[in-house]
């Protein structure tokens, strides 16, 4: 019970204290090296596992894509043939591979268009509504931290609508949103990828409940840095309390939160499908799901190397964010430097 | 038996309305040419060529764009359309088409012999189209064109489903075939239809416009010549309760796939216009597996069967919005379906454990669930998670309380991924699979009742008794439609009612509802599902 509160309080602390550590140790041109190396071995071991895994799963892709139609040895073969299926599974395996490295990611079994063309044009509209997202999340997140950090009424207040967003499934939610503001108020449009005003309420679906749970972080953060000395030099300097939460105490409790959200961001760019088929969104979460379950295999490749390498960048980005916003990761790196 | 005969009067009333308002709907005005619609659709085509789609929810939209050679009328028989008629030889093996003169694709192409020729012969290829290859287009041993406008097809032997299949095959421009698109279908597949495909954006809308050079209507259509609309999108809406908003607030004109809960908004509203048809083929059904499990046994089939009141099951989950089934094809069949089916059999609880005791599953345990042995009496129902739709999750939970209650089986629903799914058919490891299917002239029944080799494709019974195949084979030997009629009646009778085989459950419907200010909206004679966009207008 003990150990559970305190983790469950202050999640930040481990996760500050591993990242720094890796940026002081070495000179930029080598954390660059190891960056790219190990970001390729990220990919590397993604694609693997994907691959591993479709195959582990029940089901073979042959059944799966002849379904309830005729059955016959003649069409199996054809299938087999089409899609190389009738080589060893491992000599597959590094013809994916080599593939890919050329940049040729293959066709998509199940709709047979070429998959580059597939996953960027699906991919567009993805990024839009994660940007849209990231800003709401963060919108919400920073205001309900800084307005209600540290007191007591409006803290419950806010804590109780962040629980609520958390645990609202995001069906239910982007239902709701959809009922208020486009079937009864007409604010807003139901459907698709085509102006900015159909892009708000799938980002506020998607963007409030990723908020609430970087709020509450924030928050703690903020809490924390407020009880620090420094707040109360700052004050001593007449500084009002706004511009101290601001100006002084969003820097401290920035860094776990920022943390969390690239980890969000990351799951946000393929785990869109509810919001997508509720708001009939084109996007990549929907084209995930039915390739992992027809085993669509270059589908599935595709966005496992989509998804490692965005996750690559963010982790990179986040931690440059570090430095930027903690100066004194800065100054370690210097003398590591030395 | 009250509520059953009301819910046989509402099926006749439906059929009745469909037919009427088809070409009649639009008389109050005359029609009014341009202006765009759109219409929220559930289902997202897995691949816009009409040959390679198996999804009947995606045909409304690629009837728009493409055509065939015959159209259907109402009572099964067929009416001119790419073809001005057709003749059959006096060995009954050949077909020959007469085709209509300056129809051209809308990439330019002629539409001639040569053009047909072309696209059943490609069909033939199984690298091209997958199992459509060991369809009926198998049984082609000779195409030949005597000339640009008569194509004819030669048939290893008689074989009644074909003309339903040649009539009614989707044609592509000879261009198609040259094309990268050619599989996932798209702008670059040229049909003949009153609407040309311009734009796909998966996930979200197809766009089609007006074909200005349309003047090839079927014989039976609302009108001739080109199409009213300029311009209709359908975009894809896969939840049913943002259809129905969207329908609502006006942000579409038109959305198919009503639930049974949101019928009520539409039904007698000024505003809208909702129409129905029940589909064609199959109903859905609890089919009960032969070779695996306690449903080997006749008894326990039987059992289920009479433990079960459909009626009060159906009217409990969709308040009466759907229709009983009773046989092994579709009640609006007029060709083939047996009505005396109905009521051959039915809800007997007594019996059930009568035949249950009999077959010595005579032990209860502390659920209360038979055993033998000290084996639980459990029929697995296989279920893929990612097809359940029309509440069919809840219409099984349904039958699970009544087996239970009525005769101490134990229905267990176990719901599973495409891929387990897939992996369970094929090795027949399960108790039950539901499942309908719509294809129509008894080819519906050959899917269902074929051994599961030999073009039983969906046999989920997997009954392979030796009459079943020699019923069928000797059913589609034959053109005389009356002694095809009777065969399927035996099948029918044998396979519902002496081996239950399948229970019955109801039969699908598509359901369609529009801002009242579109008018022309119909189902397709036949074959019931809604039409293309080519008779519809809008009066504002």
């Amino acid at each position: 019970m003990e150990s559970r509160q305190t983790s469950a309080l202050s999640p930040a602390p481990a996760l500050v204290a591993s990242r720094p550590f890796k940026l002081r140790r070495n000179g930029l041109p080598v954390q660059i090296a190891s960056r790219i190396g190990s970001g390729l071995l990220v990919l590397w071991a993604a694609v693997t596992l994907s691959f591993v895994s479709v195959h582990l799963a029940p089901g073979d892709i042959v059944s799966l894509l002849i379904g309830e139609q005729l059955r016959t040895p003649e069409i199996e073969a054809a299938i087999r043939a089409e899609w190389g299926l009738d080589e060893p599974v491992l000599w597959q395996y590094l013809r994916y591979l080599t593939r890919i490295l050329h940049g040729d990611f293959g066709r998509s079994y199940l709709l047979q268009t070429d998959v580059s063309q597939l996953v960027l044009s699906q991919i567009v509209p993805t990024l839009k509504l994660t940007a849209a997202a990231l800003f709401v999340a963060i919108l919400f997140a920073v205001t309900s931290a800084v307005l209600t950090a540290g007191r007591r009424i409006p803290r419950s207040i806010a804590g109780a609508l962040e629980l609520t967003l958390v645990s609202t499934p995001s069906f239910w939610l982007g239902i709701l949103l959809l009922y208020l503001f486009s079937f009864t108020l007409k604010l807003f449009p139901v459907s698709g990828d085509r102006s900015f005003s159909a892009l708000v309420l799938p980002a506020l679906a998607l963007g409030l409940p990723l908020g609430a749970v970087v709020g509450q972080v924030l928050r703690q953060g903020l809490e924390r840095a407020l009880e620090e000395p420094f707040a109360l030099t700052v004050r001593s300097w007449g500084t009002s309390g706004l511009v101290l939460r601001l100006r002084h105490g969003l820097r401290h409790a920035a860094l776990p939160a920022v943390t969390l959200t690239g980890w969000l961001v990351g799951s946000l760019l393929s785990g869109a499908v509810i919001t997508e088929s509720v708001f009939g969104r084109p996007g990549l979460g929907r084209v995930t799901v039915e390739a992992v379950l027809g085993h669509d295999m270059p589908v599935v490749l595709a966005v496992a190397i989509l998804s490692a390498f965005t996750y690559v960048m963010l982790s990179t980005l986040v931690d440059i964010l570090y430095l930027l916003l903690d100066p004194r990761l800065r100054d370690e790196g210097r003398e590591a430097a030395r | 038996m009250h509520s059953r005969r009301h819910a046989l009067t509402l099926s006749a009333v439906l059929i009745a309305a469909t037919a009427l308002c088809s070409p009649g709907f639009a008389s109050d005005r005359k029609p009014v040419s341009g202006g765009k619609l759109s219409w929220g659709v559930e289902t997202d085509p897995a691949t816009l060529n009409p040959q390679l789609n198996g999804q009947d929810k995606t045909k409304l939209l690629l009837r728009n764009a493409y055509e065939s050679l015959l159209a259907r009328t109402a009572d099964g028989g067929y009416v001119p359309w790419l073809a001005t008629g057709y003749e059959i030889s006096q060995d009954g093996r050949t077909y020959t088409f007469k085709l209509r003169d300056s129809v051209k694709f809308t990439d330019g192409q002629p539409f001639n012999a040569a053009a047909v020729a072309t696209n059943f012969t490609r069909l033939k290829d199984a690298s091209y189209s997958g199992s459509a290859s060991a369809g009926p287009v198998a049984r082609i041993v000779e195409v030949e064109t005597p000339d640009e406008r008569t194509v004819s097809f030669t048939l290893d032997r008689i074989y009644a489903p074909f003309l339903d299949f040649a009539a009614g095959l989707e044609l592509l421009s000879p261009g198609a075939y040259s094309s990268s698109q050619l599989k996932s279908g798209g702008p670059e597949i040229a049909g003949t239809g009153p609407f040309i495909l311009k734009r796909y954006a998966k996930g979200q809308e197809i766009r089609f416009v007006k074909n200005p050079d349309y003047n090839w209507a079927p014989a039976n259509a609302g009108h001739q010549g080109r199409a009213y609309l300029d311009e209709v999108t359908y975009r894809f809406l896969p939840e049913s309760s943002v259809r129905t908003g969207a329908l609502t607030s006006g942000q579409v004109d038109v959305t198919e796939g009503i639930s049974g809960n949101d019928a009520g908004l539409f039904k007698g509203n000024p505003d809208f216009t909702y129409q129905t048809a029940l589909n064609t083929g199959t109903p859905y059904s609890l089919f009960l597996n032969v070779t695996w499990g306690p449903t080997q046994d006749v008894r326990v089939r039987k059992a289920l069967v009479a433990a079960i009141d459909v009626d009060g099951v159906l009217k409990s989950v969709y308040r009466g919005e759907r229709t009983r089934a009773w046989g092994i094809t579709s009640p609006i069949d007029t060709q083939f379906y047996d009505k005396s089916i109905e009521k051959a059999y039915g809800a007997d609880p007594k019996r059930a454990n009568q035949l249950l005791d009999e077959a010595g599953w005579t032990g209860r345990d502390p659920q209360g669930f038979r055993t033998k042995d000290g084996k639980r009496l459990t029929i697995e129902v296989v279920q893929a998670q990612a097809t359940v739709r029309d509440q069919r999750d809840v219409l099984l939970q349904a039958l699970q309380a009544q087996a239970r209650q009525n005769a101490g089986i134990d229905l267990a629903i176990v719901f599973v991924d495409a891929g387990t799914y897939t992996e369970r058919r094929k090795t027949g490891q399960f108790g039950s699979i539901a499942n309908s299917n719509t294809p129509t002239d008894a080819i519906d029944i050959e899917y269902h009742y074929l051994p599961v080799d030999q073009g039983g494709s969906i046999n989920y019974s997997r009954a392979a008794a030796p009459e079943l195949s020699q019923w069928l084979t000797e059913a589609a030997g034959t053109l005389d439609a009356k002694k095809r009629f009777e065969l399927y009646s035996r099948l029918q009778r044998f396979a519902i009612v002496e081996q239950a085989y399948a229970l019955p459950l109801y039969e699908p419907e598509d359901q369609v509802a529009a801002s009242s200010s579109v008018k022309g909206i119909s189902f397709r004679p036949f074959k019931q599902m809604p039409e293309s966009a080519y008779d519809i207008w809008r009066s504002e």
